[in-house]
Protein backbone atom coordinates (compact mmCIF):
# COMPACT_ATOMS: atom_id res chain seq x y z
CA UNK A 1 0.00 0.00 0.00
CA UNK A 2 1.29 3.45 -0.89
CA UNK A 3 0.73 6.26 1.59
CA UNK A 4 1.61 9.92 1.81
CA UNK A 5 1.73 11.97 4.98
CA UNK A 6 -0.59 14.96 5.25
CA UNK A 7 2.29 17.32 4.44
CA UNK A 8 3.40 15.23 1.43
CA UNK A 9 -0.16 15.11 0.12
CA UNK A 10 -0.52 18.88 0.57
CA UNK A 11 2.75 19.47 -1.32
CA UNK A 12 1.72 17.09 -4.10
CA UNK A 13 -1.58 18.92 -4.62
CA UNK A 14 0.17 22.30 -4.56
CA UNK A 15 2.76 21.15 -7.13
CA UNK A 16 0.11 19.74 -9.45
CA UNK A 17 -1.99 22.87 -9.00
CA UNK A 18 0.90 24.92 -10.37
CA UNK A 19 1.43 22.45 -13.22
CA UNK A 20 -2.26 22.42 -14.11
CA UNK A 21 -2.35 26.21 -13.97
CA UNK A 22 0.35 26.28 -16.63
CA UNK A 23 -1.55 23.72 -18.70
CA UNK A 24 -4.71 25.86 -18.41
CA UNK A 25 -2.79 28.88 -19.64
CA UNK A 26 -1.53 26.84 -22.62
CA UNK A 27 -5.03 25.51 -23.33
CA UNK A 28 -6.39 29.05 -23.28
CA UNK A 29 -3.78 30.17 -25.83
CA UNK A 30 -4.66 27.16 -28.03
CA UNK A 31 -8.43 27.71 -28.09
CA UNK A 32 -8.18 31.52 -27.84
CA UNK A 33 -10.73 31.62 -25.04
CA UNK A 34 -10.66 31.97 -21.31
CA UNK A 35 -10.32 28.53 -19.77
CA UNK A 36 -11.14 27.80 -16.18
CA UNK A 37 -9.92 24.60 -14.64
CA UNK A 38 -11.20 23.06 -11.45
CA UNK A 39 -8.79 22.42 -8.61
CA UNK A 40 -7.37 19.00 -9.44
CA UNK A 41 -8.55 16.13 -7.35
CA UNK A 42 -5.73 13.69 -6.83
CA UNK A 43 -6.08 10.07 -5.87
CA UNK A 44 -4.01 6.91 -6.06
CA UNK A 45 -6.27 4.17 -7.33
CA UNK A 46 -6.03 0.86 -9.23
CA UNK A 47 -6.17 1.12 -13.00
CA UNK A 48 -9.53 -0.59 -13.22
CA UNK A 49 -11.05 1.93 -10.82
CA UNK A 50 -9.46 4.83 -12.75
CA UNK A 51 -10.91 3.55 -16.00
CA UNK A 52 -14.35 3.33 -14.42
CA UNK A 53 -14.16 6.90 -13.09
CA UNK A 54 -12.78 8.40 -16.28
CA UNK A 55 -15.03 6.88 -18.84
CA UNK A 56 -18.55 6.82 -17.49
CA UNK A 57 -21.28 9.04 -18.86
CA UNK A 58 -24.68 8.15 -17.43
CA UNK A 59 -23.41 4.67 -16.61
CA UNK A 60 -22.31 3.98 -20.19
CA UNK A 61 -18.64 3.59 -21.17
CA UNK A 62 -17.82 6.78 -23.06
CA UNK A 63 -15.64 6.83 -26.20
CA UNK A 64 -12.55 8.88 -25.50
CA UNK A 65 -9.78 10.39 -27.56
CA UNK A 66 -6.48 10.30 -25.70
CA UNK A 67 -2.94 11.54 -26.17
CA UNK A 68 -0.21 9.94 -24.11
CA UNK A 69 3.46 10.65 -23.53
CA UNK A 70 5.99 8.63 -21.57
CA UNK A 71 8.33 10.57 -19.27
CA UNK A 72 11.53 9.29 -17.72
CA UNK A 73 13.84 10.92 -15.19
CA UNK A 74 13.23 12.00 -11.61
CA UNK A 75 10.21 9.68 -11.73
CA UNK A 76 8.84 7.64 -14.62
CA UNK A 77 5.25 8.14 -15.66
CA UNK A 78 2.82 7.82 -18.51
CA UNK A 79 0.84 11.06 -18.79
CA UNK A 80 -2.47 10.83 -20.63
CA UNK A 81 -4.74 13.66 -21.72
CA UNK A 82 -8.30 12.56 -22.52
CA UNK A 83 -11.27 14.25 -24.09
CA UNK A 84 -14.66 12.86 -25.15
CA UNK A 85 -14.23 11.68 -28.74
CA UNK A 86 -17.12 13.82 -29.99
CA UNK A 87 -15.41 17.01 -28.75
CA UNK A 88 -12.12 16.40 -30.50
CA UNK A 89 -12.99 18.06 -33.81
CA UNK A 90 -14.48 21.04 -31.97
CA UNK A 91 -11.21 21.53 -30.06
CA UNK A 92 -9.17 21.30 -33.26
CA UNK A 93 -11.48 23.86 -34.90
CA UNK A 94 -10.89 26.24 -31.99
CA UNK A 95 -7.15 25.74 -32.42
CA UNK A 96 -6.80 26.36 -36.15
CA UNK A 97 -9.68 28.81 -36.65
CA UNK A 98 -12.52 28.98 -39.17
CA UNK A 99 -10.35 29.38 -42.28
CA UNK A 100 -9.51 25.68 -42.61
CA UNK A 101 -12.13 23.68 -44.60
CA UNK A 102 -13.90 20.83 -42.76
CA UNK A 103 -12.36 18.12 -44.96
CA UNK A 104 -8.84 19.33 -44.22
CA UNK A 105 -9.73 19.78 -40.55
CA UNK A 106 -10.90 16.16 -40.34
CA UNK A 107 -7.72 14.96 -42.03
CA UNK A 108 -5.53 16.77 -39.52
CA UNK A 109 -7.64 15.95 -36.44
CA UNK A 110 -5.35 13.25 -35.02
CA UNK A 111 -2.20 15.23 -35.66
CA UNK A 112 -3.70 18.37 -34.15
CA UNK A 113 -4.87 16.49 -31.06
CA UNK A 114 -1.35 15.08 -30.68
CA UNK A 115 0.04 18.61 -30.76
CA UNK A 116 -2.53 19.85 -28.24
CA UNK A 117 -1.65 16.91 -25.97
CA UNK A 118 2.04 17.59 -26.48
CA UNK A 119 1.65 21.23 -25.46
CA UNK A 120 -0.63 20.62 -22.49
CA UNK A 121 1.19 17.60 -21.06
CA UNK A 122 4.60 19.22 -21.47
CA UNK A 123 3.31 22.41 -19.93
CA UNK A 124 2.16 20.50 -16.86
CA UNK A 125 5.01 17.97 -16.63
CA UNK A 126 7.65 20.57 -17.52
CA UNK A 127 6.44 22.72 -14.65
CA UNK A 128 6.70 19.72 -12.29
CA UNK A 129 10.26 19.09 -13.53
CA UNK A 130 11.17 22.72 -12.88
CA UNK A 131 9.72 22.58 -9.37
CA UNK A 132 11.63 19.36 -8.66
CA UNK A 133 14.74 20.92 -10.25
CA UNK A 134 15.17 17.80 -12.32
CA UNK A 135 14.79 16.97 -16.00
CA UNK A 136 12.10 14.66 -17.39
CA UNK A 137 12.63 13.27 -20.88
CA UNK A 138 9.40 12.92 -22.82
CA UNK A 139 8.56 10.62 -25.71
CA UNK A 140 6.66 11.67 -28.83
CA UNK A 141 2.88 11.92 -28.30
CA UNK A 142 0.72 8.90 -29.16
CA UNK A 143 -2.92 9.17 -30.20
CA UNK A 144 -5.56 6.71 -28.96
CA UNK A 145 -9.29 6.22 -29.44
CA UNK A 146 -11.44 3.93 -27.32
CA UNK A 147 -12.91 3.55 -23.88
CA UNK A 148 -10.81 4.79 -20.97
CA UNK A 149 -9.97 1.17 -20.08
CA UNK A 150 -8.78 0.47 -23.63
CA UNK A 151 -6.67 3.65 -23.61
CA UNK A 152 -5.10 2.87 -20.24
CA UNK A 153 -4.30 -0.63 -21.53
CA UNK A 154 -2.90 0.70 -24.82
CA UNK A 155 -0.55 3.01 -22.95
CA UNK A 156 1.05 -0.01 -21.33
CA UNK A 157 -0.33 0.15 -17.82
CA UNK A 158 -0.78 -3.24 -16.21
CA UNK A 159 -4.10 -4.49 -14.88
CA UNK A 160 -2.93 -3.95 -11.31
CA UNK A 161 -1.06 -0.65 -11.91
CA UNK A 162 -1.64 2.28 -9.62
CA UNK A 163 -2.89 5.40 -11.32
CA UNK A 164 -2.19 8.80 -9.88
CA UNK A 165 -5.37 10.29 -11.20
CA UNK A 166 -5.67 13.97 -11.69
CA UNK A 167 -9.17 14.89 -12.70
CA UNK A 168 -9.61 18.31 -14.26
CA UNK A 169 -12.70 19.98 -15.66
CA UNK A 170 -12.02 22.34 -18.52
CA UNK A 171 -14.57 25.09 -18.60
CA UNK A 172 -14.65 27.21 -21.74
CA UNK A 173 -16.96 30.18 -21.88
CA UNK A 174 -18.69 29.08 -25.09
CA UNK A 175 -17.89 25.38 -25.17
CA UNK A 176 -18.61 22.94 -22.39
CA UNK A 177 -15.66 20.61 -22.73
CA UNK A 178 -14.55 18.22 -20.05
CA UNK A 179 -11.03 16.90 -20.13
CA UNK A 180 -9.06 14.59 -17.91
CA UNK A 181 -5.40 14.12 -17.20
CA UNK A 182 -4.12 10.89 -15.68
CA UNK A 183 -0.63 9.94 -14.61
CA UNK A 184 0.14 6.25 -14.46
CA UNK A 185 2.98 5.27 -12.13
CA UNK A 186 4.12 1.91 -10.91
CA UNK A 187 5.11 1.37 -7.27
CA UNK A 188 8.78 2.11 -7.93
CA UNK A 189 7.90 5.38 -9.66
CA UNK A 190 5.54 6.35 -6.84
CA UNK A 191 8.42 6.04 -4.38
CA UNK A 192 10.62 8.16 -6.66
CA UNK A 193 7.87 10.78 -6.78
CA UNK A 194 7.56 10.70 -3.00
CA UNK A 195 11.31 11.28 -2.74
CA UNK A 196 11.05 14.32 -5.02
CA UNK A 197 8.15 15.68 -2.95
CA UNK A 198 10.23 15.37 0.21
CA UNK A 199 13.17 17.15 -1.42
CA UNK A 200 10.75 19.92 -2.42
CA UNK A 201 9.45 20.16 1.15
CA UNK A 202 13.01 20.23 2.50
CA UNK A 203 13.90 23.06 0.10
CA UNK A 204 10.74 24.93 1.10
CA UNK A 205 11.80 24.64 4.75
CA UNK A 206 15.34 25.77 3.95
CA UNK A 207 16.82 22.41 4.92
CA UNK A 208 18.63 21.84 1.58
CA UNK B 1 10.39 49.15 -44.82
CA UNK B 2 12.07 45.79 -44.55
CA UNK B 3 13.47 43.53 -47.22
CA UNK B 4 12.00 40.11 -47.90
CA UNK B 5 13.25 37.47 -45.51
CA UNK B 6 13.17 33.70 -45.46
CA UNK B 7 12.02 31.87 -42.33
CA UNK B 8 12.57 28.13 -41.92
CA UNK B 9 10.00 26.42 -39.65
CA UNK B 10 11.13 23.03 -38.34
CA UNK B 11 8.38 21.05 -36.63
CA UNK B 12 7.08 17.50 -36.99
CA UNK B 13 3.54 18.81 -36.42
CA UNK B 14 1.92 19.89 -39.68
CA UNK B 15 -0.62 21.90 -37.70
CA UNK B 16 2.10 23.85 -35.90
CA UNK B 17 3.88 24.57 -39.19
CA UNK B 18 0.59 25.70 -40.68
CA UNK B 19 -0.15 28.04 -37.77
CA UNK B 20 3.34 29.54 -37.75
CA UNK B 21 3.15 30.07 -41.51
CA UNK B 22 -0.26 31.72 -41.17
CA UNK B 23 0.96 34.18 -38.50
CA UNK B 24 4.11 35.04 -40.48
CA UNK B 25 1.93 35.73 -43.54
CA UNK B 26 -0.29 38.06 -41.49
CA UNK B 27 2.73 40.02 -40.28
CA UNK B 28 4.84 39.89 -43.45
CA UNK B 29 2.91 38.69 -46.48
CA UNK B 30 6.00 39.03 -48.70
CA UNK B 31 8.31 36.91 -46.56
CA UNK B 32 9.20 33.41 -47.73
CA UNK B 33 8.39 30.52 -45.41
CA UNK B 34 10.14 27.17 -45.79
CA UNK B 35 9.16 24.08 -43.81
CA UNK B 36 10.93 20.96 -42.55
CA UNK B 37 9.32 18.09 -40.62
CA UNK B 38 12.50 16.71 -39.02
CA UNK B 39 15.91 17.89 -37.87
CA UNK B 40 17.55 16.00 -40.72
CA UNK B 41 15.29 17.69 -43.26
CA UNK B 42 16.06 21.10 -41.75
CA UNK B 43 19.77 20.66 -42.50
CA UNK B 44 19.02 19.96 -46.17
CA UNK B 45 16.50 22.83 -46.41
CA UNK B 46 18.83 25.32 -44.74
CA UNK B 47 21.65 24.50 -47.17
CA UNK B 48 19.33 25.12 -50.13
CA UNK B 49 17.37 28.15 -48.92
CA UNK B 50 19.84 30.06 -46.67
CA UNK B 51 17.17 31.23 -44.21
CA UNK B 52 17.33 34.48 -42.24
CA UNK B 53 15.68 32.87 -39.21
CA UNK B 54 15.16 29.27 -38.08
CA UNK B 55 12.33 28.26 -35.73
CA UNK B 56 13.04 24.83 -34.26
CA UNK B 57 10.80 22.40 -32.38
CA UNK B 58 12.64 20.17 -29.86
CA UNK B 59 10.77 16.90 -29.53
CA UNK B 60 10.82 15.38 -33.04
CA UNK B 61 11.52 11.95 -34.50
CA UNK B 62 15.09 11.31 -35.63
CA UNK B 63 17.93 13.56 -34.51
CA UNK B 64 15.60 15.98 -32.66
CA UNK B 65 15.66 19.75 -32.50
CA UNK B 66 18.58 20.30 -30.12
CA UNK B 67 21.01 18.23 -32.22
CA UNK B 68 19.76 19.88 -35.42
CA UNK B 69 20.11 23.35 -33.91
CA UNK B 70 23.67 22.56 -32.80
CA UNK B 71 24.61 21.51 -36.32
CA UNK B 72 22.85 24.49 -37.91
CA UNK B 73 24.58 26.84 -35.45
CA UNK B 74 27.96 25.52 -36.67
CA UNK B 75 27.06 25.69 -40.36
CA UNK B 76 25.23 29.03 -40.22
CA UNK B 77 26.71 30.94 -37.27
CA UNK B 78 25.15 34.27 -38.36
CA UNK B 79 21.59 32.96 -38.71
CA UNK B 80 19.40 33.44 -35.62
CA UNK B 81 17.85 30.22 -34.37
CA UNK B 82 15.09 29.96 -31.79
CA UNK B 83 13.57 26.93 -30.17
CA UNK B 84 9.78 27.02 -30.45
CA UNK B 85 8.74 24.20 -28.18
CA UNK B 86 6.26 22.76 -25.71
CA UNK B 87 9.22 21.66 -23.58
CA UNK B 88 9.15 24.43 -20.96
CA UNK B 89 11.72 22.84 -18.68
CA UNK B 90 14.50 24.98 -17.26
CA UNK B 91 17.03 22.41 -18.53
CA UNK B 92 15.89 23.08 -22.12
CA UNK B 93 16.01 26.87 -21.66
CA UNK B 94 19.51 26.58 -20.22
CA UNK B 95 20.60 24.38 -23.13
CA UNK B 96 19.30 26.98 -25.60
CA UNK B 97 21.06 29.76 -23.72
CA UNK B 98 24.35 27.83 -23.68
CA UNK B 99 24.06 27.32 -27.44
CA UNK B 100 23.38 31.01 -28.01
CA UNK B 101 19.92 30.43 -29.45
CA UNK B 102 16.51 31.78 -28.48
CA UNK B 103 13.69 30.07 -26.63
CA UNK B 104 9.96 30.63 -27.08
CA UNK B 105 7.38 28.31 -25.63
CA UNK B 106 4.35 26.86 -27.40
CA UNK B 107 1.49 27.17 -28.11
CA UNK B 108 2.20 29.19 -31.21
CA UNK B 109 0.42 32.54 -31.10
CA UNK B 110 0.62 35.61 -33.29
CA UNK B 111 2.24 37.55 -30.43
CA UNK B 112 4.97 34.94 -30.02
CA UNK B 113 5.66 34.82 -33.75
CA UNK B 114 5.75 38.63 -33.82
CA UNK B 115 8.28 38.55 -31.00
CA UNK B 116 10.48 36.15 -33.00
CA UNK B 117 10.22 38.12 -36.24
CA UNK B 118 10.95 41.44 -34.52
CA UNK B 119 14.65 40.65 -34.47
CA UNK B 120 14.69 40.61 -38.28
CA UNK B 121 12.41 43.56 -38.93
CA UNK B 122 15.03 46.19 -38.15
CA UNK B 123 17.64 44.56 -40.42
Amino acid sequence: MFNLTELENDALIEIFNIGVGQAASSMSAIVKEAVRMSVPSISFIPRTEAARLLGQADGVAERICGVSQRYRGAFDTEAILMFPEDKSLEIVRLMVGEAVPLKELTEMEQEAMCEIGNIMLNSCVGTLANIFQRELQGSLPQYHIGTSDEILTATGSQFNSVVLMLHIDFLLEKHQIHGYVAFVLDISALHDLKEQINLYIARAMGKV
Amino acid sequence: MTTTKTVLIVDDSRVSRMMARQYIAVLHADWIVEEAGTGEESLVKARHTTPDLILMDVNMPGMGGIAAAEQLRQEFPAVPISLLTANVQTATRERASAMGIGFVEKPITEARIAQLLATLEAV
